[in-house]
């Protein structure tokens, strides 16, 4: 059966967003909105220093000062070894985090915390906070914190994170001595952070039955269930935790924060529910960033332009703390090995502690940087060799049957076709007769990135997501996912798939998610997996309802169940007048259901990959040095687009941030103490609606995701991960000179222009 | 936010009275766009907040040709940038309104308060100090004016005692002949601080310049008349390399820091390009006013 | 310092409330009027989420003292679907925020409303430059503006 010719009747359409009517109203509640009777507010008292020893904490003046209930530390909070992330436990985790420690390790990290009767007396009790510190000498660079004789943020000498990652195949010494060119270059990116709209933010509230009960915004309800239940040593069911609505993500709310445990810990000591808003200035101290990575990247290729040596050093600097320092160097190196075929690899990754603010998960994981660096160096190549780039990229990518990172094998040569389909709708081979002399001082350039991303953690992670579907008397459902929608639409698209899979309409099935307490597990949301695994899930379950559903029907009309089809909410007798709607069979005398049919699912997919390739066409003024997107062409494969809204939507906002991450985005820490300098939304440059570009999406549903629901794959990282080069190639194309770090700031323009005239 | 005492007088005597009874730990409020942000941040650490808002009499622009253009203290910068009068006789003004935050900061922000706030980098003084604009103070003492140019006296201080407020600004009507412009430098089109700004306002009398006045915004503790370029402008016929040469002097001129949004060296190579591309512009549109 | 007493007419109802000065108009609306569709984004006037209408024009509530706005008339986005005309439940812009994907966290969704109806109230057919112009203090972090600008512009246009 060919996809594209597969009709649907929910799935492809674009209905109104679950949960979208609420917010458009103003009647979304989001964790913040939660206002409970007695309710205190908690703050967390932060280092101003990027190392030091606590000598000692007075908090003597701060629970005298009126308002303020109670006051937590080191030696009043349980001390428990965390690494703040997700399970299910994998093994790259480094469990180095406490509560509260003894140690301080950079600037914003938590030494202390209050609760009060307001937010203004909460900031009151902060000043009053005596801490003692013993300075320690402090390290920002990777090289630095290498070294041997570097200050130990942890324990391990060279300030490694884990062991060094080392892949190796073929025999790259061999491969390099018969390249007919060898190319090698140091690539860097930088730090950019997640800034999603909604600050951090957690309620705790002990209550009915001492039960534990906490509204917070995460990706992972299930992962705050269990890391609370082991280090606050409260039995699984005792803890609820609510997500109803939360205001973006985008990895930066995958890992618990200092504040949940705190908050339910001064919950309990005051026996009053505790609310912690995080300032804007506390989500980018006291959150998370994106891994700043250096990758030394050399590669051999033939005369005819086959790569046949590739080796990488990939090392990133994961600050304070270890959380995803493993992952994303494993990912990062993994998918280094691939995208463009190589036979013969040498790779090798390090994640080093600096004293900087933490870097964590963040859309493309990884990913994002070993693309760069790959793919910029792709570009310098085709220069090198006289081949088009696009040309040169098609010649080298993955392609049918080419093996994947997860062992599988391509389906099809879904690179190759956005490659060719992007190429074509931007006019790649016509561009430089677009292009006036390159004099004056505006300059033009086009430039293309590549990418492929998996739908799902397969194989780092054992995937798995569960869904339970409830029918109700009058023919409608209620879908129990444990699916997280961090805005990206996810519930959505799992009622479209339940509703296609059901026969029934979008608006007959009501979601419920985002409480521990009703829906089944879930991994979480993050990886592009929520829907190739969620709905997934959620399709078998309804399959599984489905075929409950046929044979109380077979039942009831007296028919064997294979000649029963189930649409638009009735069920036919195949070769027959005979039917009936779904709420004739299932409700019995006096409008109560004839017996409780359910569905339900547990999925544990492998993975399939979607496939990308982005085109930018860019302007950079060589006087001032700035850089202004024209357009973007953005071709991405998918299998089935279950929402194409959805999936537009996700697209266009990776764009967004991939436009940040690539030319304005980048958190500024002061080398000489620690500080971040432009913690605000100011100085911290996001693109507003006046920078974006003119924008094309092609949305391909060439190779269905098997295992995925109605053959659809994932979109949540892919938009992130070719935009960056594509622009850098593009300024490279520009002004003739290469750019190997980002972001590509003004100033580097000039200096870059200033250096090579 | 910290807590505090607040006043809303009615008359400006009043406001005047408060001030001076509480000194140095008073702040008035008007916009509250920049002092509420520095409260918020603790950079600023009033005990009391004087709101001038009800004050009648502060708010308007009237504008005549024998008198030239008044500006009450309380006018918001969103009034200044819509205002039909502003645009076409003092662009440089109108362009400056507009590139301040975003709408909704201007319809909240005060002309009067972004110039008493005195950031070098405002986007308020620089076309009116090219403008030969004057403020109206009002003190214990009654009143003073003086040229805006010489109200500032530092990054974030001006000659204001701290128990006299800024009631009005005046600007003299444009010469026949009169190109103004203001440009901004910054690395996003909205809600930026500028890393350079220039202000340039040209008349022309039969092809020759006749007045110049060039101002540079964000490259110096305070907003600076390029007297050096304006003598490079003045009585001459303007053409590209005079302005070349003008743009130069202008960056020998300026003295910028470095900070988080641009180093020093960016900031003098900004200075060169936006002194010329603003010269151009004024000077295009002296020829057609 | 006591409490003070104020008025103000929000989304077309008369509130007296009790408020110290230094509680913010953003904060009073959400904790005491119970009107939590206006977020709070980063506090300081950079994000607009907090975007409210006061006497017709769009404010950050984050940077207005309650007491500035005593007297004031404020519609706030649960306010917005009561200003249509006839019998519908949602406001024109609101529908055209659905019907074109516009909504995906939903947290800078209010402050974009509000934002776009004085938009739309000053200049009834903006081109899609002034539209861009006019939401520039409103950030959106999910939908890189593209489906918020098409679905405003689609009610510019009607």
């Amino acid at each position: 059966m060919s996809v594209k010719a597969a009709k649907h009747a929910v799935v492809g359409t674009r209905p109104w967003r679950v949960g979208g009517v609420d917010k458009v109203t103003g009647s979304a509640r989001y964790s913040v909105d939660v206002m409970l009777p007695g309710m205190l507010y908690g703050k967390i008292k932060r280092s101003p220093h990027p190392h030091a020893r606590i000598v000692s904490i007075d908090t003597s003046k701060a629970l005298a000062h009126e308002g303020v209930k109670a006051v937590l530390t080191v030696d009043n909070v349980p001390r428990v070894l965390h690494a703040g992330a997700p399970a299910p436990r994998i093994e790259s985790l480094v469990k180095d985090q406490y509560i509260f420690d003894e140690k301080v390790r950079y600037v914003g990290d938590g030494v202390a915390a209050v609760a009060a009767v307001s937010e203004e007396i909460a900031d009151e009790a902060l000043d009053l906070i005596e801490v003692e510190y013993e300075l320690l000498p402090a390290v920002y660079d990777i090289e630095e914190a290498m070294r041997p004789d570097a200050p130990r943020i942890h324990d391990s000498e060279g300030n490694l994170v884990m062991p060094p990652i080392e892949i190796e195949q073929g025999d790259v010494e061999q491969a390099f001595s018969e390249a007919h060119l060898i190319l090698e270059n140091t690539y860097s990116t930088g730090r950019p952070a997640h800034c999603y709209l909604e600050p951090n933010i957690c309620v705790c509230q002990f209550g009915q039955g001492g039960n534990l009960k906490v509204w917070t915004s995460t990706q992972n309800v299930f992962m705050v269930r269990g890391i609370l239940s082991e280090v606050l040593d409260i039995p699984v069911n005792k803890i609820q935790i609510i997500m109803e609505h939360m205001g973006g993500g985008f990895g930066g709310k995958q890992d618990l924060y200092q504040h949940e445990f705190v908050c339910a810990l001064l919950a309990k000591k005051t026996g009053r529910p505790v609310k912690m808003e995080y300032t804007r200035e506390e989500c980018f101290l006291g959150g998370k960033t994106r891994h700043p990575v250096k990758i030394y990247l050399k590669h051999g290729v033939r005369k005819d332009g086959t790569l046949i040596a590739r080796e990488m050093r990939y090392t990133s600097n994961s600050g304070a703390y270890a959380s995803h320092g493993p992952g994303i160097t494993a990912v990062g190196c993994y998918d280094g090995t691939s995208l463009f075929k190589c036979d013969n690899q040498k790779i090798e990754g390090r994640s080093i502690y600096t004293n900087n603010p933490v870097a964590g998960a963040f859309r493309g994981y990884g990913a994002v940087q070993a693309f760069f660096a790959l793919d910029t160096q792709m570009d310098e190549m085709s220069v090198a060799l006289g081949l088009d780039p696009v040309d040169f990229r098609i010649k080298n990518v993955l392609g049918e049957g080419d093996l994947a990172v997860s062992g599988h094998r391509l389906a099809t040569s879904g690179l190759e076709s956005c490659l060719r389909r992007g190429a074509a709708e931007i006019g790649w081979y016509e561009r430089h007769a677009k292009q006036s002399a390159k004099e004056g001082t505006i300059r033009r350039g086009w430039g293309v990135g590549v990418q492929m991303h998996p739908s799902g953690a397969y194989p780092s992670i054992k995937e798995q997501s569960n869904a339970i579907i409830k029918m109700n008397e009058d023919g409608t459902v209620h879908l129990l996912t444990g699916v997280s929608d961090l805005g990206t639409g996810a519930q959505t698209a799992m009622a479209q798939i339940a509703a296609e899979e059901l026969g029934i309409a979008y608006e007959d099935v009501q979601v419920v998610a985002g409480d521990t307490d009703v829906v089944p597990f879930d991994i979480g949301a993050y990886s592009s997996r929520t829907t190739f695994v969620g709905g997934g899930a959620v399709q078998e379950a309804a399959a599984h309802l489905k075929s409950r559903l046929l044979t109380l029907a077979a039942e009831k009309l007296g028919v064997e169940s294979d000649i029963l089809d189930l649409r638009g909410g009735t069920i036919f007798v195949k070769g027959s007048a005979q039917k009936a709607t779904i709420k004739e069979i299932v409700q019995g005398a006096g409008g109560a259901p004839l017996r409780s049919l359910v569905g339900e699912a547990t999925y544990e997919p492998e993975v399939a990959y979607s496939y990308g390739a982005h085109f930018a066409e860019v302007e950079v003024d060589t006087e001032t040095g700035h850089i202004n997107v024209i357009q973007i062409v953005a071709v991405h494969e998918i299998g089935r687009a279950i929402n194409p809204a959805g999936v537009e939507g996700q697209i266009e906002g990776g764009l967004q941030q991939g436009i940040g991450h690539t030319l304005t985005e980048d958190l500024i820490i002061d080398r000489e103490t620690g500080k971040t300098l432009n913690a605000n939304f100011v100085d911290y440059k996001m693109p507003l609606a006046l920078d974006m570009p003119k924008i094309k999406i092609i949305i391909l549903e060439e190779e269905p995701g098997v295992g995925g629901p109605f053959g659809a794959k994932g979109i949540g990282e892919d938009p992130i991960l070719a935009i960056g080069q594509a622009i850098g190639n593009a300024v490279s194309d520009a002004v003739g000179f290469r750019f190997r770090n980002i972001p590509i700031t003004p100033e580097k323009v000039l200096e870059t222009l200033a250096a090579g005239l | 936010m910290r807590r505090i005492e607040y006043f809303a007088p009615e008359t400006v005597d009043e406001a005047v009275a408060l001030l001076g009874r509480y000194g140095e730990s008073v702040s008035i409020l008007a916009g509250g766009t920049d002092l509420l942000v520095e409260i918020k941040h603790k950079v600023r650490t009033p005990d009391q907040l004087v709101n001038i808002k009800k004050i009648a009499g502060l708010v308007g622009l009237t504008y005549k040709q024998s008198a030239g253009l008044r500006i009450g203290a309380l006018t918001t910068v969103r009034a200044v940038e819509t205002s039909q009068v502003i645009q076409e006789k003092y662009a440089g003004l109108a362009q400056a309104a507009q590139a301040l935050g975003s709408v909704q900061i201007r319809n909240r922000a005060t002309v009067a308060g972004n110039i008493c706030r005195a950031s070098p980098s405002a986007d308020i003084p620089p076309p009116l100090m090219a403008d030969d604009a004057t403020v109206r103070i009002y003190g214990p003492d009654g009143e003073r004016v003086i040229a805006l140019e010489n109200f500032f006296t530092g990054p974030g201080q001006t000659v204001l005692n701290t128990d006299e407020i800024l009631i009005e600004i005046i600007v003299p009507n444009p010469l026949p002949g009169t190109g103004k412009v203001y440009l901004k430098h910054g690395r996003r089109k909205a809600m930026e601080l500028a890393t350079v700004g220039a202000a340039v306002s040209l008349t022309l009398e039969e092809d020759i310049c006749i007045r110049a006045r060039v101002v540079l915004g964000a490259v110096a503790p305070t907003p600076i008349r390029v007297h050096e370029v304006e003598d490079v402008l003045q009585g001459i016929f303007i053409d590209e390399k005079v302005i070349g040469d003008a743009a130069r002097i202008a960056m020998k001129v300026a003295r910028p820091i470095s900070d988080v949004r641009s180093s020093a060296e960016y900031r003098l190579q900004i200075t060169e390009i936006i002194t010329k591309r603003a010269i151009t512009q004024a000077l295009a549109l002296a020829k057609t006013a | 310092m006591p409490k003070q007493i104020m008025q103000m007419m929000v989304n077309g109802e008369a509130y007296e409330v009790a408020v110290e000065p230094s509680w913010m108009l953003l904060d009073v609306l959400r904790k005491e009027l119970g009107l939590t569709g206006t977020k709070k984004g980063c506090d300081v006037g950079d994000c607009g989420a907090c975007t409210v209408i006061m006497d017709g024009k769009a404010v950050n509530s984050c940077l207005i003292l309650c007491v500035e706005a005593d007297g004031a008339q404020i519609l706030t986005v649960e306010g917005l679907a009561a200003q249509t005309e006839g019998d519908s439940a949602l406001h024109p812009l609101q529908k055209s925020f659905l019907d074109h994907g516009a909504v995906q966290c939903g947290f800078c969704t209010p402050g974009m409303l509000m934002t776009a109806k004085v938009l739309l109230d000053e200049n009834p057919h903006p081109s899609e430059d002034e539209v861009r112009s006019a939401m520039a203090g409103n950030i959106c972090r999910c939908t890189g503006y593209v489906k918020i600008v098409d679905a405003v512009m689609a009610v510019g246009t009607d």
